[in-house]
Order: structure tokens, then C-alpha cells, then sequence
């Protein structure tokens, strides 16, 4: 047991202190800070620019109409720089002071000129014209307010106050978008889909990344004999059991620190908009209750065990890296197979796929935990789905530490198949 | 209890094609030198790895110090350099040691005592510069040989076992490596090494046993090997010229059975009934120039030679392959 820990110990510290774990640990949570931040900020950056300040108002209806509007537009804002210069035109004069306007904007001086006629206050037409026609936010902008203030000349014609016109046509609504499939309603249930599929990349990353680090530390130890010397103190059963406890334990740090992190970015998310200037949107953690992070944790366990496992096993039979890329092919075959089935999953969590996956030990330990994460699941199905998985790490386990006993010593060429088949006939 | 370090009984050992040991019988008296020789492919590193319990045998006991080889209080006695070495390149040399150590069951600040004095007395640990704070990737290959007799022998085990321990060692190291082995001898400690080359083996050994093929050719103390092949060698030592008639003068068989030539040295068994007399006139005869003409006991070497070369069919060319490639790569 002594010596366990022993391995454990090195596995675990060599692995903690080296600069790489280092950089991933500190790079993860602001990895996944972009990826919840960024989005954000870019949508509100999809408000409209400050271009559509720059506008030039050419207003041909000489009631004033396009001062208004200028106003419209600038909203708020007491900034002389954001409300649109406004041009008195009369009617005859309007195609030479468009040209004049098109000039100013080709030449940069504007970003587009805006025409507004008899025809605009009658609510029948108006141009724009210029560069940023485009931009779906700035021309959402320039109609609303143009609509506002269509609206409000409206009112005053039939004698409402001028006073109080604004306060009617001034209409800040929040326009928030759901969306409905098969399902159901998606929103708050999209919280849940992404924290499933959250859970499911991370279980899937950790299992390869760790996986192949066994896989490597076992290369490590046989390429450079080290393995004979330990082997000659410690069982090898024990040596494999140390490795993967303590290049686990590493795997768990790191998600720990990742989540812990990343859920207190989360709690930060809002003042740091709020610093970026963008609107926060409210983003419900979902509960996990004590019960099912236990049972997170067990998959995760479970499957790392059995992955790395398997890993070692690898890692022992062949004499190179190189060797091993090719050698491992199955086994990410195996993980890869399990990652393809994420989205089919959290699209279709209760559905016949999603059940039998979740009680193959090759996919179960990131599908289950997907599953949990969207959907509730039967309690007969869980036991099942630990059940297997439990056997199936012991199956992977009695079969890797029989390959690693034998393969460890073995140098020379790469076994085949039939070889390493053999091996595990041995008796040690 | 027993005065054996280790009893082997009629272990052996198959793989799926061949059969690396066969009914092996051996022990090794506490407290002596053992020399394991025989030539690559013998089993020797086959034996060793089921006297540390790393691969059990299909049939047959081992028993360390009239205990099970299995018993897991046992590996702590034992300390193993392995034919191949390597240590975690990555890992601070101190890190290493403390780790090894701590596998054999010495912990803390004892293990830190030891390593410091181990480090000072094999110099990798000066008032200049602690060899210990860096990691193994900056050592020579040298100082990396002294870290990894450090890591074989700091939890001062009762049985040492040395896999081709001079394989690959500059003459410094190769000089510290055997006066270790005689300071273990000198406190009682038993010593076990497995080689193919007969000179140190002879030097260094009490006794030997030799295997080949898996199977043991002949064991015993090296003073009664030698005497009980105490046939009438030759030791001949000439000086340069008149070499072209010594060739013919060793192709006789009718005086000559067997010839080791090395040049300018030479090792000769008589044909049986020869007169060694005979030889030395002949040799006069030739011309030669003679430095040393003297009778002796077989050397192991010899007798390693001749003893592989009938342990089976493919027979001397492959004993002697092996003795030339051990002692053009390491002698």
C-alpha cells in the first residue's frame, strides 16, 4: 500500500509541477471564458454602429421633419457628434444636393445621406443611400426612427401636445426570440443542453488527453528501463494501479480547477459585461443536486479507468511513440465512436440510441452523464449503466494488466494481435 | 534458515516458442560473489528476473534467504541493476533516488541522509555543484550510470544482483563499480552478476555457474571449476616477429587440441598425450621470440568455451560469436 502511494505520489506530482499542466489549468477557464464572453459581446456589438450618426438628412418637406427625425436617430444621446446633420432642401434643389451628398460620401466624409420628401411624412416612401446599406442594425435603427417620427407628426396633427408625443411613439421594447421544436420550448432547457453537452466534451477531452498520457508515461518507463527497476520493487499490478490513480487524480485536479473557475466566471459573467458595455443576458446555472455530482464523478472515475487502463496496455506492448499512435488507433476508434454520438444524444436523450449506448462501457461513461445532465434517467438504467461499466473496467483492467506484465519486457519488434493474445495466456 | 542467499530448485521457464530455462538448479552461498555467465540468449536475464520475482517460474521454487522469492518483505533486501539502464529522464536526480528508495521501504529524511552521502561519495555532489538539483536529461551518461548504483544500492540491500554490470561503463566507473562489489563483499553483503566477460568474472567472482541454452553447464567455486578442468593449458606470450610459423604449429592437432589466439598471447590446450615439451621446442624452432611459456590452469574463458561450444549443435561458432561481441563492444 506503501508503495502505491509511492507511485502515486510521482505520477501525480511530476505531472502537477510541469509547466504544461500549468499553462492547460490556467488556459482552460479562459478558453471557456471566450467562449461564453465573446458571443455575447459580439451580438451586442450587432447594435447598430456609430456610423449611423454620420448620416446627412437631406430633408426636402419643409416642416421641419428632419430635425426631428435627427433627434430620432440620436436618441438619447446629448453628444453633438452622434445626432445627423440635418440639410434644408427645397424640393427643386434635391437631385444637385444629392450629388453633392453622394460626392461627400464617396469620399468619406459621410457614410450616406437620407432623403426625406412630402411622401416620407405621409408615411409613403423615403431613401437611404450609402455605404453601410447593408448593416441590417443600422437600417433597423434609421426605420424605427423614422416611424417614430412619422408617427409623431401624426399625432400632433390631430392636436396631442407636442409634449407628450414622445412619450407615446418612444417605444423601447426588448424583443427576446424562443424558440420551439419537437421538444418543446428551448429556453431555460437550452441551459440544460448546453451544460450536457459541456459535461460530455469535457469527459470526452479528459479521457483522450489523460488516456494518452498514461499511454506516454508507460512508453516513458519502458523505453528508458526505468520499468525493470520498479518493476523488481513493486508488483506490476500495482505499478499499473499507481499510474492510473495518479495520472486520474491529475485528470480530476485539472477539471476541478477548470469548473470551479469557470463557474465562478460564470457568477462574474454579468459585472464583466456590464465593464465591455454589452447587455447581460441572464444565464441560469442548472441546480446539480449532491446525488448526481456523485454520480458525475463516478462516470468520470469509472470511465477514466477504463480508457487508461486500456491505454497502458498499449503503451506497454509497443517501443515508440510512433508506434503507439498506430497501436491506439482502436482504442480512439472506441472514443471517437462515443464522441460522434454526443449531439444525436442531447438531441434525442430517452430515445432507444441514447438507452443502449448509455449501458455499453465503451460509450456509457459520456453518454450516461449527457443524459443525466438534459433528461432525468430511471434509476434501473443508471444501476445498469454503473453495473456494466463496473464490469467493464474490471475486464479492462485484468486484460491490460496481463499485456502490461508481459509487454514491459518485451523489446524488440511490435507484437501483433495473435501475440499479445498470447500474452494475456500467460501466467506472468 | 539457510546459509543460501538464494535456492533455486528445478525452475523452469517457457515462452511460446522456446524454453528461455530448463530444470535449473542453483544456489548461491551468502555473502559471496556469484558470476551468472553464459552466453546472450543463455536465460541469464531470465533467471535474474524470476529471482526478483518479476516473472514467476512455470515450474520449480526460488527461495531468497530460505524465504519464498514472492515474499514482498523479501524485495526490499534486494537490489537490482538491470542490463539496460535508465532512469526518469525528466525527473530531478534527487527525485529520483528519493523515489527508489522510498520503493524499498526507506523514507524521509534517512532517505535524504543516504542519497547526500551516496551523491558526496561518488562525487556528484560537490561543494561547487549538487548534481542532485538538476534533472537526469543534464547529466553525462556517466553520472547518470553513478546515479542509477546509487538507486540499485541505497536501501543497503542484503543481495545485490547486477545484470551485465560492466556493459557500457568508461574504465573510471567500471574501476568504482568493482571496488563497490568487493567493499559489499567486505560487509557481508552477497553479490550476483550476470556476464559474458570471463576476465572480470574470474577476478571478481567466488563462484560461477555457467549457462547456456537455458540450461546449466557447470557451477561451483572458480578455484574447484578451475581445478577440476585442470587440464595442462599452455600460456604463450611472444614478441612480435616470427608469427608466420606459430599458425602451422597450432594447426597440429597431434599437440595441439585447442588454441585460443589473441594476437600476440596465446592459450593452448594440449592434444591429449602431448608434451609440452614438445611444444616449446617447436615453437623455439619457429623462430619465434618468446615472452612467456608457462603451464596453467584453463582459464574460465577456456573453459566457458568449451563447455558452451558442447552444450549444443550450433556449438562453438555461436559460443564464440557471443564472447567476440561481448568483448569487442565492452572489453
Amino acid at each position: 500500500m506503501a508503495k502505491l502511494w509511492t507511485i502515486i505520489k510521482r505520477e501525480y506530482l511530476e505531472r502537477v509541477r510541469s509547466k504544461w499542466f500549468l499553462i492547460a489549468t490556467f488556459l482552460g477557464p479562459v478558453f471557456f471564458a471566450a467562449i461564453i464572453i465573446i458571443p455575447a459581446w459580439l451580438a451586442s456589438r450587432s447594435k447598430a454602429t456609430n456610423e449611423v450618426y454620420s448620416t446627412v438628412i437631406l430633408d426636402a418637406t419643409g416642416t421641419g421633419f428632419g430635425q426631428r427625425l435627427s433627434v430620432a436617430i440620436a436618441g438619447d444621446t446629448t453628444d453633438k457628434r452622434k445626432i445627423p446633420q440635418v440639410r434644408i432642401i427645397a424640393p427643386a434643389m434635391l437631385s444637385a444636393a444629392e450629388s453633392t451628398a453622394t460626392r461627400e460620401v464617396m469620399s468619406k466624409d459621410k457614410v450616406g445621406y437620407l432623403v426625406v420628401t412630402d411622401r416620407t411624412v405621409a408615411g409613403e416612401t423615403a431613401r437611404y443611400a450609402g455605404r453601410n446599406a447593408s448593416s441590417l442594425p443600422d437600417m433597423a435603427q434609421i426605420r424605427t426612427a423614422l416611424r417614430q417620427t412619422i408617427l409623431a407628426s401624426r399625432l400632433e396633427k390631430i392636436g396631442i401636445d407636442n409634449s407628450r408625443t414622445k412619450e407615446l411613439t418612444f417605444i423601447p421594447l426588448d424583443f427576446t426570440t424562443e424558440r420551439i421544436t419537437e421538444r418543446g420550448r428551448g429556453g431555460s432547457g437550452m441551459a440544460s443542453v448546453m451544460f450536457g453537452f459541456a459535461i460530455g466534451f469535457l469527459l470526452y477531452m479528459t479521457i483522450i488527453i489523460y488516456g494518452q498520457t498514461i499511454m506516454s508515461s508507460v512508453i516513458e518507463e519502458k523505453t528508458s528501463r526505468v520499468a525493470e527497476v520498479v518493476m523488481s520493487s513493486v508488483p506490476t499490478d500495482t505499478l499499473l494501479a499507481g499510474k492510473v490513480l495518479g495520472v486520474g487524480a491529475v485528470g480530476l485536479t485539472q477539471q476541478v480547477l477548470w469548473i470551479t473557475t469557470t463557474y465562478v466566471l460564470l457568477k462574474l459573467r454579468e459585472p464583466i459585461m456590464a465593464k465591455l458595455g454589452a447587455p447581460t443576458v441572464s444565464f441560469g446555472l442548472p441546480e446539480i443536486s449532491l446525488g448526481a455530482a456523485i454520480l458525475f464523478l463516478a462516470f468520470f472515475i469509472l470511465g477514466f479507468i477504463f480508457y487508461s487502463s486500456l491505454y497502458a496496455a498499449v503503451g506497454s506492448s509497443v517501443n515508440s511513440e510512433q508506434e503507439a499512435r498506430q497501436a491506439a488507433t482502436p482504442l480512439m476508434i472506441m472514443i471517437v465512436f462515443a464522441g460522434v454520438f454526443i449531439q444525436p444524444v442531447l438531441l434525442n436523450p430517452t430515445g432507444t440510441t441514447a438507452q443502449v449506448l448509455s449501458l455499453v462501457p465503451i460509450t456509457s461513461p459520456i453518454i450516461m452523464p449527457i443524459r443525466m445532465a438534459v433528461t432525468g434517467v430511471p434509476p434501473l438504467e443508471m444501476a445498469g449503466s454503473i453495473g456494466f461499466l463496473i464490469l467493464g473496467c474490471i475486464a479492462a483492467l485484468w486484460l491490460a494488466s496481463r499485456i502490461y506484465r508481459v509487454g514491459l519486457l518485451m523489446y524488440g519488434k511490435k507484437p501483433t494481435m495473435r501475440e499479445m493474445a498470447r500474452w494475456v495466456s500467460y501466467s506472468r | 534458515m539457510t546459509d543460501n542467499a538464494i535456492d533455486i530448485e528445478g525452475v523452469t521457464k517457457r515462452y511460446a516458442g522456446h524454453t528461455a530455462v530448463r530444470d535449473l538448479t542453483l544456489r548461491v552461498p551468502a555473502g559471496s560473489v556469484y558470476g551468472l555467465l553464459g552466453p546472450n540468449g543463455a536465460g541469464k536475464t531470465t533467471t535474474i528476473r524470476m529471482i526478483l520475482n518479476i516473472i514467476a517460474p512455470d515450474t520449480g521454487t526460488i527461495r531468497l534467504f530460505g524465504r519464498p522469492s514472492s515474499d514482498p518483505k523479501i524485495t526490499e533486501r534486494l537490489g537490482y541493476l538491470p542490463e539496460e539502464r535508465g532512469l526518469y529522464r525528466k525527473m530531478k536526480v534527487k527525485d529520483v533516488l528519493k523515489f527508489l528508495a522510498e520503493l524499498k521501504g526507506v523514507r524521509g529524511k534517512e532517505a535524504e541522509r543516504r542519497i547526500d552521502e551516496w551523491m558526496e561519495r561518488l562525487s556528484l555532489k560537490t561543494p561547487e555543484k549538487d548534481w542532485g538539483l538538476a534533472k537526469v536529461d543534464e547529466l553525462s551518461r556517466g553520472m547518470q550510470q553513478k546515479v542509477q548504483f546509487i538507486g540499485t544500492l541505497l536501501h543497503d540491500p542484503d543481495l545485490v544482483i547486477l545484470d551485465e554490470p560492466f556493459s557500457g561503463l568508461d574504465p573510471v566507473n567500471a574501476q568504482a563499480l568493482k571496488d563497490t562489489v568487493v567493499d559489499l563483499k567486505r560487509r557481508g553483503r552477497t553479490v550476483i552478476f550476470s556476464t559474458h566477460l570471463m576476465d572480470n568474472a574470474e577476478r571478481l567472482c567466488d563462484s560461477v555457474c555457467i549457462i547456456a541454452r537455458g540450461e546449466k553447464v557447470l557451477d561451483g567455486a572458480v578455484t574447484t571449476v578451475k581445478e577440476q578442468h585442470g587440464k595442462r593449458n599452455i600460456a604463450l606470450a611472444l614478441d612480435g616477429g616470427g608469427m608466420e610459423g606459430i599458425a602451422s604449429i597450432l594447426r597440429d592437432t597431434s599437440l595441439v587440441r585447442r588454441a585460443d589466439d589473441s594476437n600476440r598471447f596465446f592459450e593452448i590446450e594440449m592434444a591429449p598425450g602431448a608434451d609440452p615439451q614438445v611444444l616449446l621446442r617447436r615453437v623455439i624452432e619457429s623462430g619465434a621470440s618468446i615472452q612467456r611459456f608457462e603451464m596453467i590452469q584453463p582459464s574460465l574463458h577456456q573453459i566457458f568455451l568449451e563447455k558452451v561450444s558442447r552444450a549444443g549443435p550450433a556449438g562453438e561458432a555461436a559460443a564464440w560469436a557471443h564472447v567476440e561481441e561481448g568483448m569487442s563492444g565492452h572489453g
